[in-house]
């Protein structure tokens, strides 16, 4: 855990010398949670890289089970669960299963997105008119009740499904995002030279619209990777998300929480764990809001 | 105005619609009619509902006499609850909506108060604490939030029921003040979970709005009128700065009832969130589509009152006459 | 402002006076001997209130207290001869033959409709159960019953097809007497979704109140009932998300009793607890993980792993099963030899049975042709890899932890084993449909294994209690040898040991555990008396003395 910490401390350092030459690094980091923050972020995304050397035990192995629930110690960091399985252990594998299951399915919902986003923005009249319909018919139906009964309808879903899943129900406030975005950038001169060159609208789209537009993409991505990690949680918590013994932040949690009153580090650890990740995800978001939008240099 | 209203109302109905077409036809696909499949209707429930809803008949045909019973107020029968979903889901209805109305209350007040206090002290410790303490929260499961709180405050302390929404033997009905204490005294917990989440976020655009209209001319001449700060800051600038708590009422609606459905589970609050989720593990399909049905059309006309509220407050947008709508 | 002062004011202290007055008002009701509300926290809820057509043990703790049988056991559970038996709805009985049983019935027995219990309501009932439309799985158990008839209004008799020593338990205890004229006209196969299962009428100690779905189910005591005043005037059931959620309820104090504390955290807590009392009783339970012999959905096929014995018998060997059931019961509950609960008498740890031997198991898997030929750690054969899917219900956290624990095992083993945790009545219809590789169960036992093991390990419990399908016909053999010997006790057990060892050797299952039960009850209910074999049978005796009524004791309503 130390050299992995030290690990983190060292590039985050690095980070901040090579990007604090930059004005949007300045102002990044004039944010006085995002240092911490990136540095929350770059320690669990080591741990969970480099998991099977960071954990000193696989995380489905029962070490002893005639004795759970050792309280934490020396050799067990942060004690063990009910199943007498390593909850440090569990937490650094965990870190894979969930960051992996935020990023991939935030991977998914900024890539649709975006698109329709951008397509409506590009085009209007009645591609938007319809793309925006089926978003709010998207937004009026929340998220976690369409994927309890996409779990619930079509048995044994595989986990890559489920992701997926959540990704394609949480592309909606992204594709407005960046149909505003288009929207107003398309008057732009730029764009109007390209087209006048000749360029096809998904050259003018990919090569000249949307690099203007990463910034608000990427802000929402990195606060959205926070909502999808809870989503997972939520689903675990109820029973219907990563199934048993995969490690997920959310299933150590619903694994332990019956025994909160006697063995309470094995729900409220990987508790934690989220609520840091995406508290760091939001202090990152909102420094990079700041740092990437050029608009708020006046400001 | 009216004319957009009468429009956005228009829209909500269609998308409504939408939902209910998109979930009907969702259900049927993966698990037939509820007179067939995995678990099926006793047979003289059977016989009397499929007059209504035409389970033997072909699938457009369902769905027309499904919207249909859907008018005269008939959603089903639900064989996990023994009774018409119609009535399971009125009876559940009233309790998702006094959580979500004691959490939204809880989340303003707190994020007001907290917003206030940090625009007061911006930039300075108490402000970086407490930001730092209310995104924290706001960064928490809500599921596991109110785990901590149902195990310090009920178990441990004992200061709060673990659970349900009323003394069952003594108050099954509130129909005293001792009774209707009773009910709030099981609603505080839940609704403190759910509204401490939203606050912390409410607190951070409280404070940003306030701190962006303070630095506007109309506060700075109250300044200079003599006046004293707490007053420019609550009489005139708050005025102003609600505008965002309107827009925030009606985001509220979709992340309420996904919280609703993780509360109400942990604290047994017998609410539309807990009876989709338990229907959905018994495969309940009537129940599911009707349940379906209904929290898109509250989330919708959640962002219906919204933007009616925002249009009414802000002057500016009556005015333009709106642009239909985010 | 200064007009805003006295207004906040005002409301503070109408606030004030309102918490006053709401704390002055407080319920008066009932006073004396016969008052009390109890309110019992269970993890399952009954599917339908309708003796004939449901096994669930929390169904029966509640229509003990509707219906009454013939007889009842005695404080002694000797379930040979006729002698230690309790008269409930018969006064008594007497044998015109060996294989004649005449019951002379109560006269003062009634219905909660005001009818009186007859002659013809037994013969009705035992219609019924043996009705193969009503499909009842107390059907097998009366297979020794020739005839039911009438020969008064309060006479019944019944007739035997031959001489064996638990005649009369078995005509007693299975049925519990159903009301003719109101269930009469109820087409038969229609029973298990009949109306009157939501709301039955009954001749037992207590009525019918209400059941609210998911919630809860009410019963009041019956004043008149003939066999003495039930004492505690309410008894409610509150049904919780699983049974850990019950043992909170108790421990919070919104509940009263609950039936099994099953952890030794939990009965740590409660013993710790000074409202609670604790009482330990012999365990009518034991779980196991039932294979299922047919294919899933087709029972006309056998299953394409567990239709293999060797493969059975190695996943029992692969099981450490001690040190599971420590980690799940700690001291209470012990590994059985055999599908036993520790109720039953036969109990006996000399049962042989498959040792644990992990290096056995390998090698059975290794022989029958499952090697772990792509190195992934689960072991596969003609490219399939050895993995099953386990079906548990949510509403157990023992299964739960067994699954997970179990998972573990397996895999060392080279097995994948994936959970289908499901919804407690998903799982009951999934079990008996057949359609599961393997399955997670638990049976509350009869007081004698005559009745209960043939119906779950021979054929006879086909599409009923017999999940998996098992059937050996030297296992029923040897049970009906057992069965016929029960007053030679010797023979008797030679026969059970014998047949139980048969058993073992299939491993249709690998057998678990069987708890050695702790109920808590407040320490206000004075008079309790468990009864192992049902706990709730003598709730009627309960009681809570008048200087220790509470606010929810005294409540009228």
């Amino acid at each position: 855990m130390g050299g992995a910490a030290g690990l983190a401390l060292g590039v985050v350092a690095a980070l901040r010398r090579r990007v604090r030459a930059t004005a949007p690094g300045r102002r990044f980091f004039r944010h006085p949670t995002a240092g911490p923050g990136l540095f929350v972020l770059t320690f669990f995304v080591t741990i969970a890289i480099a998991a099977p050397v960071v954990a000193p035990y696989p995380p489905y192995y029962q070490i002893d089970i005639e004795h759970p629930d050792h309280p934490p110690s020396a050799q067990f960091l942060l004690g063990t669960d009910p199943l007498s399985r390593d909850v440090w252990s569990r937490v650094v594998y965990g870190a894979r299963v969930s960051l992996g299951i935020g990023a991939v399915a935030m991977l998914v919902a900024v890539t649709v997105g975006t698109a329709v986003g951008a397509v409506a923005g590009y085009f209007r009249r009645w591609v938007d008119t319809a793309l925006m319909r089926l978003v709010d018919v998207g937004l009026a139906m929340p998220r976690i009740f369409v994927l309890l009964m996409a779990v619930a309808l079509w048995e044994h879903i595989a986990l890559w499904v489920l992701v997926l899943l959540i990704g394609l129900t949480g592309w909606f406030g992204t594709s407005r995002l960046v149909r505003a975005e288009v929207l107003s950038l398309r008057e732009r001169e730029f764009v109007a030279a390209a087209r006048a060159l000749g360029a096809g609208a998904g050259r003018v789209i990919f090569r000249h619209v949307l690099p203007n537009a990463a910034a608000p993409i990427i802000v929402s991505a990195a606060l959205g990777i926070g909502h999808m990690m809870l989503l997972e949680a939520g689903l675990s918590f109820l029973g219907m998300g990563v199934p048993s013994p995969t490690p997920s932040w959310g299933n150590m949690i619903a694994d332990g929480w019956h025994k909160m009153a006697v063995a309470w580090w094995s729900a409220t650890f990987p508790g934690l764990a989220i609520s840091l990740v995406v508290m760091a995800l939001n202090a990152v978001g909102d420094a990079l809001r700041d740092a990437l939008d050029p608009r708020r240099e006046t400001v | 105005m009216a004319a957009w209203l009468v429009r956005r109302l228009v829209a909500s109905m269609a998308i409504v619609f939408a939902v209910v077409t998109i979930t009907f036809f969702v259900v049927h696909l993966a698990q037939g009619t509820p007179c067939g499949g995995e678990r099926p209707l006793p047979p003289d429930v059977c016989d009397r509902e499929r007059a209504v809803f035409g389970y033997d008949k072909p699938l457009p045909v369902q769905y027309v006499k499904y919207l249909a019973a859907l008018l005269h107020g008939k959603m089903g029968y639900s064989f996990g609850l023994h009774r018409p979903v119609a009535d399971a889901l009125a009876d559940a209805i009233p309790n998702t909506f006094i959580l979500a109305l004691a959490a939204l209350l809880i989340d303003f007040a707190l994020g007001l108060a907290l917003g206030i206090y940090q625009a007061a002290r911006a930039g300075r410790f108490g402000d970086v604490a407490a930001g730092n303490v209310a995104l924290l929260i706001n960064s928490m499961p809500v599921f596991w939030l109110g785990l901590v709180l149902l195990l310090v405050f009920a178990q441990w302390l004992r200061w709060f029921p673990a659970g349900g929404p009323h003394n069952p033997i003594l108050c099954p009905r509130v129909d005293s003040p001792y009774c209707l204490l009773d009910f709030l005294w099981h609603l505080t917990l839940p609704a403190l979970t759910l509204g401490l989440v939203g606050a912390a976020s409410t607190a951070r655009y409280q404070r940003a709005a306030i701190l962006e209209v303070v630095r506007q001319d109309y506060v700075r001449t109250a300044r200079a009128k003599g006046l004293r700060e707490r007053r420019v800051l609550l009489v005139h600038a708050l005025r102003n700065a609600l505008l965002p708590i309107i827009t925030l009422f009606g985001l509220a609606f979709p992340f309420l009832f996904t919280g609703a459905v993780l509360i109400e589970t942990v604290f047994a609050w017998p609410g539309m969130g807990r009876l989709a989720v338990n229907a959905i593990f018994q495969r309940d399909y009537p129940v599911v589509t009707g349940a379906a049905l209904l929290t898109s059309a509250m989330v919708v006309l959640g962002n219906l009152l919204a933007d009616a509220l925002y249009a009414v407050a802000d002057p500016r947008i009556r005015v333009r006459g709106g642009e239909g709508g985010p | 402002m200064p007009t805003a002062r006295p207004r906040a004011g005002l409301t503070c202290a109408a606030l004030a006076c309102l918490i006053l007055v709401a704390g002055c008002e407080r319920p008066v009701g009932c006073t004396g001997e016969y008052c009390g509300t109890m309110v019992i926290a269970s993890g399952g809820e009954p599917d339908i209130l309708l003796p004939p057509v449901s096994e669930f043990s929390i169904t029966r703790d509640v229509t003990d207290q509707l219906f009454l049988k013939l007889a009842d056991l005695g404080a002694s559970g000797n379930t040979i001869g006729d002698e230690d038996f309790l008269p409930q709805l018969a006064q008594r009985w007497e044998w015109d033959t060996p294989t004649t049983l005449v019951f002379h019935l109560d006269p003062r027995a009634r219905w909660q409709d005001g009818q009186a219990v007859t002659a013809a309501d037994v013969a009705f009932t035992y219609d019924a159960y043996t009705d193969t439309l009503v499909n009842s799985s107390f059907r097998s158990s009366l297979r020794q019953i020739a005839a039911v008839t009438t020969r008064d209004s309060l006479t019944v008799v019944f007739r035997f097809r031959r001489r064996y020593p638990e005649m009369f338990y078995d005509a007693v205890y299975h049925q519990r007497i159903l009301p003719a004229h109101l269930l009469r006209e109820v087409p038969r196969d229609q029973w298990r979704s009949a109306a009157f299962g939501r709301a039955p009428v009954g001749d037992g100690p207590y009525r019918f109140v209400a059941w609210k779905a998911g919630e809860s189910i009410e019963l009041g005591a019956d004043s008149t009932f003939f066999l003495g005043r039930p004492h505690l005037r309410r008894v409610i059931w509150r049904f919780t998300p699983d049974q850990q959620g019950a043992v909170t309820q108790l421990i919070t104090g919104d509940a009263d009793a609950v039936e099994v504390l099953v952890t030794p955290d939990n009965v740590q807590r409660a013993r710790a607890d000074s409202a609670l009392a604790t009482y330990p009783y012999k365990g009518a339970a034991y779980g196991y993980v039932g294979f299922n012999l047919a294919a899933p959905g087709d029972s006309t096929k056998p299953h394409p792993l567990f239709g293999d014995r060797d493969l059975r018998r190695a996943l029992v060997m692969a099981t450490d099963r001690e040190r599971v059931l420590r980690n799940v019961f700690g001291d209470f509950a012990k590994v059985p030899p055999g599908p036993l609960s520790q109720l039953w008498w036969i109990w006996d740890p000399e049962i042989r049975e498959l040792p644990y031997d992990s290096g056995q198991a390998a090698r059975l898997l290794t022989r029958t042709g499952w090697t772990d030929s792509d190195g992934d750690g689960i072991r596969d054969k003609d490219g399939r890899p050895l993995a099953f899917r386990l079906l548990l219900p949510t509403t157990s956290a023992v299964r739960r932890q067994y699954a997970r624990l179990l998972q573990e095992q397996f895999r060392i083993a080279g097995v994948e084993v994936q959970l289908d945790e499901v919804d407690f009545s998903l799982y009951n219809e999934r079990a008996r449909a057949g359609r599961f590789d393997a399955l997670l169960n638990v049976w509350n036992t009869d007081p004698t294994p005559s009745s209960g093991f043939p119906q779950t390990w021979t054929p006879a419990g086909f599409g009923r209690s017999n999940y998996g399908r098992y059937d050996n016909p030297e296992v029923d053999r040897l049970v009906d040898q057992a069965v016929a010997s029960a007053a030679n006790r010797d023979q008797a057990r030679r026969a059970w040991r014998a047949a139980v060892e048969t058993l073992n050797r299939d491993a249709p299952g690998i057998f678990l555990f069987a708890t050695s039960n702790v109920a808590a009850v407040h320490k206000r209910i004075a008079d309790v008396t468990i009864r192992p074999d049902s706990w709730l049978a003598l709730l009627r005796t309960w009681r809570i003395p008048a200087d220790r009524l509470t606010d929810r004791d005294r409540v009228e309503r």
